[in-house]
């Protein structure tokens, strides 16, 4: 257990590393290639060359590739100092270095945008989880039942409709057409709860139904699966009661593959769920990425970056984690 | 990334086989004609079947279509235009027997032609996207699975890497870091050659991982083993005993990685970095669509509506297919 | 001109009389003549709701960050307008409606400028009894530090220059963190001969050197609370209010200054008791919160969005509250003659003819978001007719037998192929790239258009090297004046000898000896009013050689607050002047 668990972590940090290193060159590199000069794009309209220089030595733009990468790196660890020679700044760890655009720190950009995509992004797996596998599992308990169609033609049309176009038609319809809900931008949890979740309810419900869609069918299709092997004739032929048979038997095994998903899902989304937020024009880590990529923000794209990969491998640790405990099958060696 | 790309992974279908086919078929029927059988009978798959073939008809003959129903995509009408609100005078986003899709706030093209030209982009884009996954993912996939020791343990990790990979903002920034022109082509051309080989890098990896499985489960089979020990190499294996197993999955996973992929091709035009204007495109349009939806919702519901029917008839045709070639289906 | 003021007056009346209606009254007795209601566009001609009365929060949101708060280093116009707040200059904008604010009046010094030796010296004294934050009175030597801090460059960047092309003579003045002078009082070309006067020596006469000494970039700043780089955090106040907090990308707080004296201040009010400015990443949420009266103004002073802006439209009582100012800009196509077939004038021509000028301008939001370019002199600054319109382009039509006529001449009978370069984070600007680019293919110009990165326009666009690497043979952008002469505005597009390798605004790559004579001939003249004529004709220079095609005199579509008192658009900034706005007694 313990040797897996390093072997994991390891895993992880390697993972990171290459995608850390792949982040760096194609932002870093690219400028260089193509010719435009990293100093400028911090600069912005400044542009006189005193004014570059002192641009550049600065922010380490006038060392060479690999060496910024590491300090870059170090950076994240032990913090850094920007030495302009005259005047120094001091980042503190984790330092991402600083916005292009905005000067701010990238961490503390980044802390800043968490909330608003850990709200969305949590809210939303709790509802599609629940409704995905509950109608998955109904669905293919009353298997070719009207009740089976229906909920198999909604959920091929979920997953059919792109999110940013139900994401417009949601508030067309509750916010501006039936007047259900007020217009909602995000507002903090802790600057007001009703307000929040009043913000909350469409875009979860619209991420969710996206995502439960998904989950329905293939609970459904695992279910049915499952219920056709041996091992439930056999605890159907033990004589144990169809609710056990299906609950403490068929539904751990439907499980297994949805955990899987949902680890995938809910990383992929912690860091940064780009087009429901672009949609409901919520200011979280998608967005930020996003806007950062059109400008050509180079350290909050390569922030951003690296924490959506944490999130990824992280869940994907934890979901294998989680089989052991889940399918008794799974041995972690 | 908001959109599951991996829906389709979960529900793989079981290893089709010349050895799997019915004992009770009495008289020969190859395999695929069995599906055939299979498909004719399932209405709802059919019907996707026949909405594709109509959108790929209307994205051959768009500049026809546009002559006799339409106007040219880019032409402005600034006439049907409130000039104060930039939203279109009339009702429905100006719908008429003139304009059938109503126009476009602000410059007033026509909805209708932009979207018909608009089914181009998408449906090239998606299609060549999907080959190119599938080639990349077939062939490493069945290397892996076929080869296994330390190639497989390569490609599997390679495989790991890519999904852990936030795809979108990659893709993204890829696209908007290629420059206008490249290789002599130049404008929307390139953009869209981008876009395919970008969406169907980051695509191959489900793929990859599918064909890997199954490469690994055939290659244990009976009829393997029968080949192997009557002295058959290697390559004549892969080819002669795998290969053909493999090509139900292969087809099967296409036809569900192209509606993804124009889910994709929208996304990315939504987001900015699809086809350059004023080519059309349907993400681009309800991009364009969001700062003025409330006061023009039709040119929200137009584009909106048409990639949920094109995906949904892609999505309805791929289960139809999956459940036509699954051995094990009734 | 006096009966349309009348009629103006009346509908004012009623438009304040629903007001007051709706919001509970504001003080009655603020209202003591016709004028002064709030109505459609009242605030760009006149002071709507007058008042004395003080106290309240003003809470000014923006969806841009300030670029600095350091005075030496701010370059965006807004924070030039929150500058007004807290720092003060020897001169400043007069703080009164209509083209009285566009005049220079003394601020903290006591009368404007005396000239000398041929208009080459200016000396100005210091007014009594004017402080600093901290008590102590403000000397002629902290200016002359103040001015010293923008040479600086490696360590203050940012804000304007044009101190230094003036004031160096020649001097490679390092700015006072590297001077070698004792007391940091290094710079030659300013003296002073005492702490009440400082004297500024130019080379030669320059009639607009006193609209740089109302930019904040010369601001007097205390040697001793100078921390360099960092000053931009907390900047030592002048004005009747000083910072009380500052974080980067978030905001800031104004309070009181207690030393800042209104006896000595002919321009600030001063009422509020607090000033709270707030970064938005949500342009459509602060409209929404400006609608609900939750907030004050959004001072970066862009205007509404198309959702928040239609909504007001179609509104009559929130259109009351809205305005629709000229913001000094002016909106452009231009033509950079080295990239072929511009290098031709009739090519030139024949684009400007084809262009729809009505279509560019529905493509930037219709007619809230200016009136139909004619030239390029913004009205306002001095030598300007906005009439003067030789390519017609104010009728609002296309001039397709023109455009072919001038193909012809242009030896391109058929049409010819060009890029256009565009910033991709301007909306407005794709779309009137995408007009023009189908009004030309009707006279068989085939257009591209290029969207770059709009972060980079001064590498991408502002290099000469690259736009003809590019091919950009149309490049879309918006121009206003640093200060409000023929100078302030055209100089940087239009005279050669502002061609810069980097971060150039003369993209037509024009270098007429003739124009650039006149700039000189300008800049000697006495007052900027004896200067005027000589822009009139740079402009019609311009104009004659189809350099560029004027899309908009650009405006904006701003809402404030009904509670707002004292509100006026300052002529020279385009923009509610923040000197004289105050909160409604509740």
């Amino acid at each position: 257990m313990l040797v897996y668990l390093i072997r994991r972590l390891f895993n992880v940090v390697a993972t990171l590393l290459v995608v850390s290193v792949v982040t760096f060159g194609i932002f870093f590199a690219v400028p260089k290639i193509t010719g435009s000069d990293p100093a400028l794009m911090y600069a912005g309209r400044e542009t006189n060359e005193t004014a570059l220089a002192g641009i550049r030595v600065k922010m380490g733009f006038d060392k060479p590739i690999s060496e910024q990468y590491l300090t870059f790196v170090k950076g994240i660890f032990v913090g850094r100092d920007y030495d302009g020679g005259t005047d120094v700044t001091h980042c503190a760890a984790p330092c991402f270095g600083y916005s292009f655009k905005t000067e701010a720190p990238v961490w503390e950009t980044m802390v800043d945008r968490m909330p608003v995509t850990l709200s969305l992004a949590l809210g939303a797996a709790v509802i599609w989880v629940i409704a995905g596998v509950a109608t998955g599992v109904v669905s293919a308990l009353k298997r070719r039942t009207a009740i089976d169609r229906t909920v198999m033609v909604g959920a091929l049309a979920g997953v059919s409709l792109p999110i940013f176009f139900t994401g417009m038609v949601a508030p067309a319809i509750f916010v501006y057409g039936l007047g259900w809900l007020d217009v909602s931008n995000y507002r903090p949890l802790t600057e007001d709860p009703v307000a929040w979740l009043n913000s909350m309810l469409l875009p979860w419900v619209t991420l969710a139904f996206l995502f439960a869609a998904t989950y329905a069918r293939i609970t459904r299709a695992t279910m049915l699966d499952v219920l056709g092997e041996d091992y439930i004739r056999t605890a159907r032929a033990k004589g144990l009661k169809e609710g056990v048979v299906i609950r403490k038997h068929a539904l751990r095994s439907t499980l297994t593959p949805i955990v899987t998903m949902f680890g995938l899902d809910l990383g992929g989304l912690l860091g940064g769920a780009v087009l429901t937020e672009t949609t409901f024009n919520f200011q979280g880590l998608g967005t930020a990425a996003v806007a950062a990529i059109g400008q050509g923000d180079l350290p909050v794209i390569m922030g951003v970056t690296l924490l959506a990969a944490l999130f990824v491998v992280m869940a994907n640790l934890i979901v294998d984690l989680l089989y052991a405990v889940i399918d008794p099958r799974v041995r972690l060696t | 990334m908001t959109a599951p790309l991996h829906d389709t992974s979960a529900e793989s279908p079981a290893p089709v086989s010349v050895a799997d086919v019915p004992a009770k078929a009495i008289e020969g029927r190859s395999p695929g004609r069995i599906a055939w059988m299979r498909l004719k009978r399932d209405k709802v798959a059919l019907t996707g079947g026949v909405v594709v073939i109509f959108l790929i008809l209307v994205a051959v003959f768009a500049p026809q279509i546009v002559s006799l129903l339409g106007h040219p995509p880019n032409e402005f009408h600034e006439d049907l235009i409130d000039p104060d609100l930039g939203t279109p005078l009339g009702s429905f986003g100006g719908m008429s027997s003139d304009f059938l899709f109503g126009v476009e706030p602000t410059n007033g093209r026509d909805v209708f032609s932009r979207i018909v030209y608009g089914a181009r982009i998408s449906l090239v884009v998606a299609f060549l996207s999907a080959f190119v996954s599938v080639t990349i993912g077939s062939l490493l996939g069945a290397l892996a699975g076929f080869i296994g020791g330390w190639v497989d343990g390569v490609i599997s990790r390679i495989m790991d890497l890519l999904l852990a990979f936030p795809q979108l903002l990659f893709t993204i920034a890829l696209v908007s870091v290629v420059p206008n022109s490249l290789w002599g082509f130049s404008g929307s051309g390139v953009r869209m050659g981008v876009l395919i080989v970008v969406i169907g890098f980051f695509g191959w990896p489900y793929i990859g991982r599918i064909v890997r499985g199954q490469t690994i489960s055939l290659r244990e089979r009976e009829y393997v083993e029968a080949a192997r020990s009557l002295g058959a190499g290697r390559g004549y294996i892969l080819i002669k005993e795998l290969l053909p197993n493999l090509v139900a999955p292969i087809l099967v996973y296409s036809t569900l990685l192209i509606p993804t992929n124009i889910l994709t091709e929208a996304a990315l035009s939504f987001l900015g970095a699809g086809v350059k204007p004023p080519t059309a495109s349907w993400g681009k349009m309800l991009s364009d669509a969001i700062p003025i939806y409330q006061d023009d919702p039709a040119y929200m519901v137009v584009p909106g509506i048409t990639i949920f029917i094109t995906v949904l008839a892609f999505n309805l045709f791929g289960d139809g297919l999956r459940d036509a070639l699954d051995p094990k289906g009734s | 001109m006096i009966r349309r003021k009348q009629a103006f007056a009346i509908t004012a009346v009623i438009a304040a009389l629903s007001l007051t209606a709706a919001c509970g009254g504001s003080d009655g007795k603020t209202k003591t003549e016709g004028k002064g209601g709030a109505a459609f566009n009242a605030a760009t001609t006149g002071m709507v709701n007058p008042s004395d009365a003080k106290g309240g929060e003003l809470k000014l949101w923006s969806p841009q960050d300030v670029d600095y708060l350091d005075p030496a280093r701010a370059y965006y116009g807004f924070v030039w307008d929150i500058q007004r707040l807290y720092v003060r200059q020897l001169l400043a904008y007069d703080s009164k409606p209509g083209k009285d604010g566009s005049k220079l009046v003394p601020d903290l010094a006591e009368a404007l400028p005396v000239l000398s030796n041929e208009g080459k010296t200016y000396t100005l004294k210091i007014k009594d009894g004017v402080k600093f934050e901290d008590g102590t009175p403000i000397t002629s030597k902290d200016f002359k530090y103040g001015i010293e801090r923008v040479f600086a460059q490696d360590v203050l960047s940012g804000g304007p220059t044009y101190l230094i092309d003036i004031l160096d003579q020649g001097q490679k003045y390092p700015g006072p963190y590297k001077d070698t002078d004792a007391n940091k009082m290094g710079l030659k070309s300013v003296e002073t001969p005492d702490d009440k006067t400082i004297v500024f020596n130019l080379a030669s006469a320059n009639s607009d050197f006193s609209y740089l000494l109302a930019m904040p970039s010369s601001s007097p700043v205390p040697q001793a609370k100078d921390t360099g780089a960092t000053y931009t955090n907390k900047p030592v106040s002048t004005g009747p209010y000083k910072v009380e907090s500052f974080t980067a990308s978030k905001g800031a707080t104004f309070v009181r200054n207690e030393n800042w004296d209104p006896k000595t201040d002919t321009i600030r009010k001063g009422l509020p008791d607090k000033v709270s400015f707030t970064v938005t990443t949500n342009p459509d949420d602060m409209d929404a919160r400006l609608l609900s009266g939750d907030i004050d103004l959004a001072i970066d002073g862009t205007g509404m969005q198309q959702a928040g802006k239609n909504k007001v439209l179609k509104d009559e009582k929130l259109k009351a509250n809205a305005d629709n100012p000229f913001t000094g800009y002016i909106r452009y196509f231009a033509f950079p003659t080295t990239v072929a077939p511009f290098d031709n004038i009739e090519c030139r021509k024949a684009v400007i003819y084809a262009a729809d000028p009505k279509s560019l301008q529905t493509a930037r939001g219709g007619p809230t978001s200016g009136d139909l370019g004619a030239n390029m002199l913004p009205p306002g600054i001095p030598g300007a007719d906005k009439s003067y319109d030789p390519f017609n382009l104010t009728k609002g039509e296309p001039q397709e037998a023109k455009a072919k006529e001038a193909l012809k001449a242009c030896g391109k009978p058929d049409g010819f192929e060009t890029t256009i370069a565009v910033r991709n984070n301007r909306a407005p600007e794709v779309k009137t790239a995408e007009s023009l680019q189908a009004s030309l293919a009707k006279v068989g110009i085939k257009v591209t258009i290029d969207q770059y990165d709009g972060k980079l326009s001064s590498s991408v666009i502002g290099s000469p090297e690259n736009v003809k690497k590019k091919n950009y043979g149309i490049i879309v952008m918006g121009w206003g004046a640093d200060y409000n002469s023929g100078s302030g505005f055209l100089q940087p597009l239009v005279d050669g000898s502002f061609i810069q390798p980097n971060g150039n605004n003369n993209y037509t790559m024009i270098n007429d000896p003739e124009i650039n004579q006149l700039f000189k001939t300008a800049a000697a003249a006495a007052t900027p009013e004896a200067a005027a004529p000589f822009y009139t004709d740079i402009n019609k220079k311009v104009m004659e050689k189809a350099l560029y095609l004027p899309i908009n005199f650009d405006k904006a579509f701003v809402y404030h607050n009904p509670r707002l008192t004292n509100v006026y658009f300052n002529d020279s900034m385009g923009k509610i002047d923040l000197a004289t706005v105050g909160i409604a007694a509740k």
